[in-house]
């Protein structure tokens, strides 16, 4: 029984950050249909350059998780600004934005290898190292943390998308842009918005993993691919479904870890968001939350 | 008009046949060493060409396929001292019926969707080449595994071992040419650019689509196969989600759907990094800000752009 809780306490908090990751996924997908290969550099940007902000520079934890955030922010908007607008304008296939985002991946991790080097990167916990005593089973405050954020983020998306001016001119743009052109939005400027979301999202995901994961050069892709079964879960266009998709996706690892060696891990998830995708091609929270807003 | 074109590519084969016949006279052993890997890669993007240009389908599976032929050759020469063709013929055998079985389910998918399936099944298959270390030794790896032999003549020597991939490549290219023309290659260019229509004479897409993989996953296999007996040791890191990318940019780069489009993103993805790792560890970026500029410049890959640049000139003249 101890197992079993110990077990479902580290699944709900790896799933909350693969929901965190996912989010950003979906919010850039639900804004621009851009698959974006690139989310985990987001946070790895953000969570390095807080690191080095604090340990090289001794800035206060808030100024530099405010920088590492706002970096990844900025990516996000150059990316549209300087290569998504061009590929559209020029008529692009789907796969040569999946390919675009692959190579931005690429040259990041690259990058981040060069400038800042092999070692991970390590940020302190929220709250300090206290623990809780949940059953016997161990939480640490900033895995608290974490999930509260996690949770707070999703319905603060949720209410963006459905009731603020702003989320709802985003997802007209996407859903029908010469629509949304007639009404008098500028459709360029949304998928500015929206990439922006996308890099302030995985920015947040970024300084809050890094107190439990200790983040290199190379965890982006890792990041990437959980985030993005966890959006597939989630029927990928909807932030809600995404952190769902998440929770289920960290207690299905977790649980099967009692079971059977934690090496089969990524072979049973990926498995099972194999068959997912098959079954439930909406997600699972059904509707046609793919094709639509 | 087509008549001068044909007699053009003749002579542009010819020539192209007669520069690779000197090159490991003339070349230095390093660029042959170079011109064996272009050789392994172009065999395994051929198939990726295949499936992208013919099928629309994106696969970040091919390292996984390459793995499967790698360690067969390598489990049945080094463990079972078997003949090399035996691996061969296992990777082959393997691979074509893992692509059939999982072909059948994820091809259903599209889009975003379907490269996301098959970038889980190479997940899936890195976590098992690594844990199934009594067949693929694990983290070690398999060492060891001889050179090729043809009689009694070794294939020791890597100008030895060019003539023989590259003699590979060029069956492989035969094949993908022929199965372009062929009647299943037309319906394939049917389904790829009207679907609905496609299917209402009658063509089945999924079937299509799932011979399509088999064959893609069977270049992969002998690429794979190639890789272990000319570098003699297989490992997990070769045959990881990087090495997938890598394999998918040969016809992004090149043109998904010219042949000659592959070999130039083979030379592409062996020779650049290569040469960019003379200023050092800064090659890596480069190689992605390059990789950056042809998918936002060049859609149509390299090919392409050669295209469009000799139309703009012959059209100014």
């Amino acid at each position: 029984m101890y197992l079993i809780t110990q077990a479902s306490l580290a699944g709900i908090t790896n799933g909350m950050v693969y929901a965190l990751i996912g989010m950003g996924l979906a919010a850039i997908f639900k804004g621009s249909r851009v698959v974006n290969a690139m989310q985990g550099e987001f946070s790895v940007v953000a969570a390095i350059l807080a690191a080095i902000a604090m340990a090289g520079m001794g800035a206060p934890y808030w100024l530099a998780a405010m920088a590492g955030i706002a970096a990844a922010v900025l990516i996000g908007v150059f990316i549209e600004l300087v290569f998504i607008r061009y590929m559209i304008r020029k008529g692009a296939s789907p796969e040569s934005f999946l390919l675009l985002t692959v190579g931005i991946a690429l040259t990041i991790s690259a990058a981040l290898l060069f400038f800042a080097g092999r070692s991970p990167f390590l940020l302190p916990p929220l709250g300090g190292e206290d623990v809780f005593l949940i059953m016997d089973a161990v939480l640490s405050l900033h895995a608290l943390w974490l999930i509260s954020l996690a949770i707070l983020i999703t319905f603060l998306l949720r209410l963006f998308f459905r009731k603020t001016v702003l989320g709802l001119r985003m997802m007209a743009a996407s859903i029908d842009a010469e629509g949304a052109i007639t009404t008098g939005i500028n459709v360029a400027l949304m998928r500015t918005y929206t990439f922006a979301l996308g890099g302030l999202l995985g920015g947040v995901a970024g300084i809050l993993i890094t107190p439990l994961v200790p983040v290199n050069y190379h965890v982006g892709l890792a990041l990437t691919l959980k985030g993005f079964a966890a959006a597939i879960l989630g029927g990928l266009t909807n932030p809600l479904g995404a952190a769902i998709g998440g929770l289920t996706l960290g207690l299905i690892e977790a649980l099967t870890v009692v079971a059977i060696p934690s090496a089969y891990k990524d072979v049973i998830t990926f498995t099972l968001l194999i068959f997912i995708m098959i079954l439930m091609p909406d997600g699972m929270l059904g509707r046609r939350s793919r094709k639509g807003g | 008009m087509i008549e001068r074109f044909n007699s053009q590519r003749w002579l542009l084969i010819g020539a192209g046949l007669l520069v690779w016949a000197l090159v490991p006279q003339f070349g230095e052993r390093h660029v042959v060493e170079l011109l064996v890997f272009t050789g392994i890669y172009t065999i395994a993007g051929l198939g990726l060409g295949l499936l992208l240009g013919q099928g629309g389908v994106v696969s970040l599976a091919q390292a996984t396929f390459c793995g499967l032929g790698a360690y067969s050759s390598a489990y049945a020469t080094v463990m079972l001292q078997w003949p090399s063709v035996s691996g061969f013929a296992l990777g082959v055998v393997i691979s074509g019926t893992l692509a059939a079985l999982v072909g059948w389910p994820i091809l259903r998918l599209t889009g975003y969707f379907l490269a996301l399936a098959t970038l889980a099944l190479s997940v899936i298959f890195t976590s098992l080449f690594f844990e199934l270390d009594w067949l693929t030794g694990g983290e070690l790896g398999i060492g060891g595994i001889p050179k090729l032999q043809i009689g009694e003549f070794s294939l020791n020597t890597p100008a030895r071992m060019y003539v023989l991939v590259w003699l590979v490549a060029f069956g492989c290219m035969l094949l993908s040419y022929n199965i372009k023309q062929s009647r299943a290659g037309l319906m394939l260019n049917a389904v790829r650019d009207a679907e609905e229509a496609a299917s209402s004479l009658g063509i089945k897409p999924l079937a299509l689509r799932v011979r399509l993989f088999v064959v893609s996953a069977v270049f992969g296999s002998l690429a794979g196969s190639l890789f272990a007996h000319h570098v003699n040791f297989v490992s997990v890191h070769s045959f990881g989600i990087e090495r997938s990318i890598v394999f998918l940019l040969i016809p992004v780069l090149g043109g998904s759907r010219s042949i000659i489009g592959v070999i130039a993103g083979a030379l592409f993805v062996t020779f650049l990094p290569d040469l960019l790792s003379g200023i050092g560890d800064f090659h890596q970026v480069l190689f992605g800000l390059v990789m950056i500029a042809i998918v936002v410049l060049a859609p149509a890959g390299i090919v392409g752009l050669a295209q469009t640049l000799s139309m703009r000139r012959s059209s100014g003249v």
